[in-house]
């Protein structure tokens, strides 16, 4: 079989699930629907693999294939097929999206055993997968916007999964209508794509590029921006990322899959796809790179700050799609694509750790009243110190070999790249910090009340079904937060989707050893053939000098976090003080919120209120209110004269006789 | 034989006038499936896309007037025919299963019958003459529709809200009538060869410029009024709100699109020149109708009234497209016609059904519907999803290929009128969320749609669906047909 | 004879006949003015066809005083129907027709 029979296989499994259990919602038991929902991806991670082999088989510069079923849209010029393209890129995006996913489907099945929307989510989940799949496989830009709103519809429907508390919905709304946006950046993209080439399927839009555009022209330039506008909105990057923080109101296995590990690093897979236009415009690369680095800090800022321990993960995974911005945009995309994978493994390992804390606080996020979990959930504890030291970057696991390989390659391209790469560094100490912000404040020190619970009893407590938010009260009938949750301890398919991330985010990292072992960039080779910022490398001693610094960074950054919130945990509460201004505007996420509300919302309200009022009454009431009373006028003119008089309707008879025999008298004189 | 497609639905009406009141739904409901059944005959009969027209049959009527009664089928109208014949079948299964028409159903059957042969007979016509006369029919049997089985709302009586629409279509239609008569006489004048409305007939001869110019605005007028494009949609609030639902399914389904076909029908190959000289114009009209048609259903509650608004916006992405003057635009304005027609009607319905277990078509009172309405929810979410045009629906083929081909023309009335499809999706996801998700409000009864239900609405998502996966069945189709209108414009300057 | 005699006299009938339609209100009058104005009508065609000779316009006189005959018929008839349902004789007061 070819890579594109094996990639449509890859398509068709998570389809063919999501369908199945929609289809038999009524009649399936739960179980089932978990087990179906699994082995679907557990075949679409075999379907993966299986197009890694065809195309490795292949001689490495023909390693892809393009394949369609059939024509999907096509008028006059324009010609849409829907079609696949598999290239090295798309089968490492597979088997990352499948593979995680995989283990957070297993992961699922025991974490939303209580809830009541079971077989609802694992049908979202494997349609996210599918979506997901399309957007990577996808070979032409339409095909890709339309994996790219699947996704995004995916995410919708799961951050709003518990569709009775409002704050669900309108974080879910909040997600989509900027996923929209960014939608529609890429829409025009790809009609600016099509306008100036006349094609849109990827190998041809690539080959078509570099004759068509001079380097940097306005054009291209545009084109890449436009994309860069989905990019980051899908990838909540500056200013598109107020959305991210808020979809944690959806089950913690959907924020550990698609708002950590695969979707949000959709925007970074786009750029490093479309790198034949971004070379065309090193502008908008640097803009990708300089977004990269503005988020990377401002996120970091604010995930220091929070209390809401899945708000801090998921500022932390905004940083942390900087880093990869800043690499594709500056051209290190093996180092972005290898930085998204490991990433994927110790993020999603720490929100599936962070949905086991949860469900011992009995759905308490507030890492306020956390404390002495590390005693009563060890093995959880366990695996939030693995994901926390791979996220700061401690030596030997996977962050410390992605991160610090973007950061010396910008270093190496020198100029002001240089000080992109200082601002990372910063960064690194920011993300240590967090990082093990959180695990020194809720796993060391005397149980909470709910920790000692589940000492004293082995039970989880059974929290209060009251949103913390607005203090309505939860409905159990959609499932939030559920009767009750497993603790990873005692749940085996938990245990075991956390146990496998575990170990990849301790080894992933030696996938890819400068001077070493280099799998990753070898193997995506063949998507970067031709491009001078991909063939660039710093030579090994630099890149392990590199190394050392970062990891010396992660140490202190992991030391000082000790110092603050073990050690004197009165230092970060003089800061808090000394600061106010500045913990004021990090706490309030450096109110974007406000910003959008007052910049877009609000105006378009008061536009439509205005258009309500004014134009519709007056304006567009008055055209109808004209013409109606001028043809009613004009009707009771007439109709006076129907009198109903007989003798009025002579005398007009006689009159107007009498008017013809003079005008003809007169006509004939 | 398009006679009988055409006038099958007028031969059912009248048998539903003799049969007994209850059952006079029954002949309605066959005459609807019949129609549907010969349509599909004809589409199935269809020959390569290139032969143009496909079907037609043309006898004289008025040979002293040069009005003859002549019908076609071509890419341009053949899709538009089957969206009518489809979706008078589920609205008036639905009628039907309302016991609609309370008082005095024999009348209401034959009006809604009526009304099919009516619209039929607009994307039919091949005379200009007989158009015109098709267009006023129209607007006839949904007259005593909305007057008769109409409600009153706040204040405005259903026959005052009627009455305001009839008066303002029928002057706008009245224009069209002095354009069309008008353009006969130039046409003669200009060829001098006897009088004649046969549209061909009439490209042929070419009407002179400065003739263009006025008459263009009279049938712009009459259209945008159908349509309704802003500022020309006064009529319609008041009119939504007071329709009976399987009539007001209809009128904004398949009545607004006769405006716009119209558009490709007579206006741009008849008078390309002036189509092309107030390009920009119309273009502007189109922006505005999405923006504001998108801001109001924005702040609307009212159910009917955020479909009427987004009807508003998705015309003006119609209009836009055909005013692009490039066959990608004008390919997806008539795609858009087609896929707006098979949205609004399951819409419509379903703000019927939500009704039903509400007690009410506003967004405040509503909510959680969603828990014991699994099914209901999802037809509503795909339709909500193909409304907002979600990349992957037809509805976003439609719009990018509008959009494509607004772009060749003006970049700036490109991005602001993409613009519109942000705020779409946020009133058509906002009208999904507040009637499936949010809390269940006390007093709603969230029963599951039933097997009847379903049967009417169903169809047109599934072919929705189908349409989702393959928008190339539509596309390539009227390709040719749409290309060679645009061509007329092109050439002319 | 000259032909203007007979047009003359047609005239003066014909106005008699409208003078009384526009004055008189009783429905009977009414009618009779009404029969008079066709009569004078008739009188006209008459004299027109003797003066060109041929037979056309006899014809057409005879259809006419058939016309005039069922108008009488059914004037009549309306005119019995307002007095069994007691209404006023009186065309200024049966002004239910009117816009």
């Amino acid at each position: 079989m070819t890579a594109a029979s094996w990639a449509w296989l890859v398509l068709l499994f998570p389809l063919l699930g999501s369908m199945v259990i929609a289809f038999g919602f009524r009649r399936l038991p739960a179980r089932t629907t978990g087990i179906i929902g699994t082995a679907a991806i557990g075949l679409a991670f075999v379907a993966g693999v299986g197009s890694l082999f065809a195309l490795l088989s292949e001689p490495s510069e023909s390693r892809y294939v393009a394949s369609s079923l059939w024509e999907y849209a096509g008028v006059g010029e324009l010609r849409i097929d829907l079609g696949l393209y598999v290239d090295p890129l798309a089968v490492f995006m597979v088997l990352v999206v499948t593979g995680v996913s995989f283990l957070i489907h297993f992961y699922s099945t025991a974490y939303m055993e209580s809830d009541e929307g079971y077989r609802r989510f694992f049908s979202y989940l494997n349609f996210f997968v599918f979506s997901m799949l399309l957007l990577v496989l996808a070979g032409n830009f339409v095909l890709l916007i339309v994996g790219w709103a699947f996704v995004g519809f995916a995410s919708y429907a799961l951050i709003s999964f518990w569709y009775r508390r409002t704050t669900a919905t309108a974080a879910g709304m909040k997600a989509f209508v900027i996923n929209v946006v960014g939608d529609i950046g890429l829409v025009l993209a790809a009609i600016l794509i099509f306008r100036e080439l006349g094609v849109l399927d990827y190998r041809a839009v690539f080959e078509a590029a570099p004759e068509a555009f001079t380097t940097n022209e306005w054009t291209i330039v545009a084109i890449c921006l436009l994309l860069l506008v989905g990019a980051f909105a899908k990838s909540a990057q500056l200013p598109f990322h107020t959305w991210l923080a808020d979809a944690m109101e959806g089950p913690t296995p959907v924020s550990s899959l698609i708002h950590a590990a695969t979707m949000v690093t959709a925007g970074v897979y786009l750029v490093a796809r479309s790198w034949t236009l971004f070379e065309l415009a090193p502008s908008a690369a640097d803009v990708a790179a300089i977004v990269g680095v503005v988020t990377l800090l401002v996120a970091g800022t604010i995930a220091l700050v929070v209390t809401d321990l899945k708000r801090i993960i998921a500022y932390s995974t905004m940083s942390q799609i900087g880093y990869m911005f800043l690499a594709v945009g500056i051209g290190a995309y093996s180092a972005g694509m290898f930085h998204l994978m490991t990433h994927a493994f110790f993020k999603a390992l720490l929100f599936m750790a962070a949905g086991s804390v949860i469900a011992v606080m009995a759905n308490n996020q507030n890492i306020d009243r956390m404390k002495g979990l590390g005693t009563a959930v060890p093995f959880t504890g366990a695996m939030l110190v693995i994901g926390s030291l791979a996220l700061a970057g401690f030596p030997l696991t996977s962050g410390w070999f992605s991160k610090d390989e973007i950061l010396d390659y910008a270093l190496y391209r020198g100029d002001w790249y240089t000080w992109l790469a200082i601002a990372g560094y910063v960064g690194a100490l920011m993300t240590a910090l967090y990082a093990f912000r959180i695990v020194f404040r809720i796993l060391p020190g005397r149980p909470c009340p709910e920790a000692a619970e589940l000492i004293e009893t082995g039970h989880v407590a059974h929290g209060e079904p009251v949103n913390p938010v607005t203090g309505a009260a939860e409905d159990y009938e959609v499932g939030y937060p559920g009767r009750d949750h497993h603790v990873a301890e005692q749940a085996r398919g938990m245990r075991i989707g956390m146990g496998v991330l575990a170990i990849l985010a301790l080894v992933a990292g030696f996938l890819q050893v400068p001077g070493v072992t280099e799998v990753v960039k070898n193997f995506l080779e063949p998507t970067f053939e031709g491009s001078p910022l991909a063939e660039l490398h710093p030579p090994v001693g630099k890149a392990w000098l590199g190394l050392f610094n970062g990891g010396v960074i992660a140490v202190v950054g992991i030391a000082l976090a000790w110092v603050f919130w073990v050690r004197r945990p009165a230092i970060p509460e003089a800061l808090q003080t000394r600061f106010r201004p500045l913990y004021e505007l990090f706490l309030h996420k450096w109110y974007f919120d406000e910003l959008i509300d007052l910049l877009i919302v609000r105006p378009v309200k008061a536009l439509g209120q205005f258009a309500n009022r004014v134009i519709e009454p007056f304006v567009v009431g008055g055209i109808v209110t004209g013409t109606t009373t001028l043809v009613r006028s004009a009707g009771s003119l007439v109709r006076d004269l129907q009198s109903g008089m007989i003798r009025a309707y002579a005398a007009l008879m006689v009159l107007g006789t009498i008017l013809l025999v003079l005008y003809l008298l007169i006509g004939a004189a | 034989m398009l006679s009988v497609l055409l006038w099958l639905p007028l031969a059912f009406g009248i048998v539903a006038l003799l049969v007994p009141a209850g059952r006079a739904w029954i002949p309605a409901l066959a005459g609807a499936i019949g129609t549907l059944v010969v349509a599909v005959v004809f589409w199935a009969g269809w020959g390569s896309p290139g032969e143009v027209p496909q079907y037609a049959e043309s006898v004289p009527w008025i040979p002293e007037l040069g009005i003859s009664y002549s019908l076609a089928i071509d890419g341009l109208s053949l899709f538009l025919v089957l969206l009518t014949a489809l979706a008078w079948v589920p609205a008036v299964a639905f009628a039907a299963s309302r016991k609609a028409g309370e008082g005095r159903e024999r009348l209401f059957y034959f009006m809604l019958m009526l009304g099919e042969s009516a619209t039929l007979g607009a994307f039919l016509a091949s005379d200009l003459i007989l158009f015109v006369l098709f267009f006023d029919l129209m607007i006839v049997p949904f007259y005593f529709l909305f007057g008769i089985w109409g409600r009153d709302r706040d204040g405005v009586g259903a026959g005052t809200a009627t009455m305001r629409m009839i008066i303002y279509t029928l002057v706008g239609s009245l224009l069209m009538l002095v354009g069309a008569v008008a353009l006969g006489f130039a046409a003669e004048d200009a060829s001098g060869k006897e009088l004649t409305f046969e549209i061909a007939e009439l490209i042929r001869r070419g009407i002179p410029d400065s003739t263009q110019y006025w008459i263009f605005w009279l049938f712009a007028l009459a259209f945008f009024i159908k349509m309704p494009l802003f500022p020309f949609n006064g009529w319609m609030p008041d009119a939504y709100r007071a329709a009976p639902l399987p009539a007001l399914a209809l009128f904004s389904a398949v009545l607004s699109k006769v405006g716009a076909y119209g558009f490709l029908r007579v206006v741009l190959p008849v008078m390309p020149d002036a189509a092309e000289l107030f390009q920009t114009a119309i273009l502007i009209f189109a922006v505005a109708s999405i923006i504001y048609g998108s801001v109001i259903a924005f702040t609307k509650i009212d159910l009917r009234l955020i479909i009427g608004f987004s009807s508003i916006a998705q015309l003006g992405f119609i209009t836009l497209g055909i005013f692009a003057l490039d066959d990608t635009g004008a390919s997806g304005a008539l795609f858009q016609m087609v896929n707006h027609g098979l949205v609004v009607v399951p819409a419509i319905l379903i703000v019927g059904l939500i009704a039903e277990r509400t007690g009410s078509e506003d967004l405040g009172p509503m909510g959680g519907l969603a828990k014991n309405a699994p099914i209901l929810a999802v037809i509503f979410l795909i339709v909500t999803m193909a409304t907002l045009a979600l990349p992957g629906s037809p509805n976003f083929i439609g719009e990018f290929l509008i959009l494509n081909g607004t772009f060749q023309v003006s970049v700036a009335i490109a991005i602001v009128a993409s613009s519109g499809v942000a705020l779409a999706a946020y009133y058509a996801l906002r009208m999904y969320q507040r009637t499936m998700h949010d809390p269940l409000p006390p007093g709603s009864d969230s029963r599951e749609i039933s097997l009847r239900d379903g049967l009417i609405v169903v169809p047109m998502v599934l072919v929705l669906v189908v349409l989702a996966f393959a928008p190339q069945i539509v596309l390539g189709e009227t390709g040719e047909a749409v290309a060679d209108v645009v061509e007329k414009v092109g050439s002319a300057g | 004879m000259s032909i203007e005699w007979y047009l003359v006299l047609a005239a003066l009938l014909f106005a008699i006949g409208a003078g009384g339609i526009l004055v008189r209100r009783n429905p009977v009058v009414i009618l009779l003015c009404l029969e008079l104005m066709l009569s004078a009508g008739a009188l006209a065609i008459l004299a027109f066809s003797r003066m060109t000779g041929d037979g056309d316009g006899q014809v057409f006189v005879l259809v006419v005083l058939v016309v005039a005959a069922c108008e009488v018929v059914v004037g009549l008839g309306l005119v019995v129907a307002m007095f069994r349902r007691r209404v006023a004789l009186d065309v200024d007061e049966t002004t239910e027709l009117h816009g």
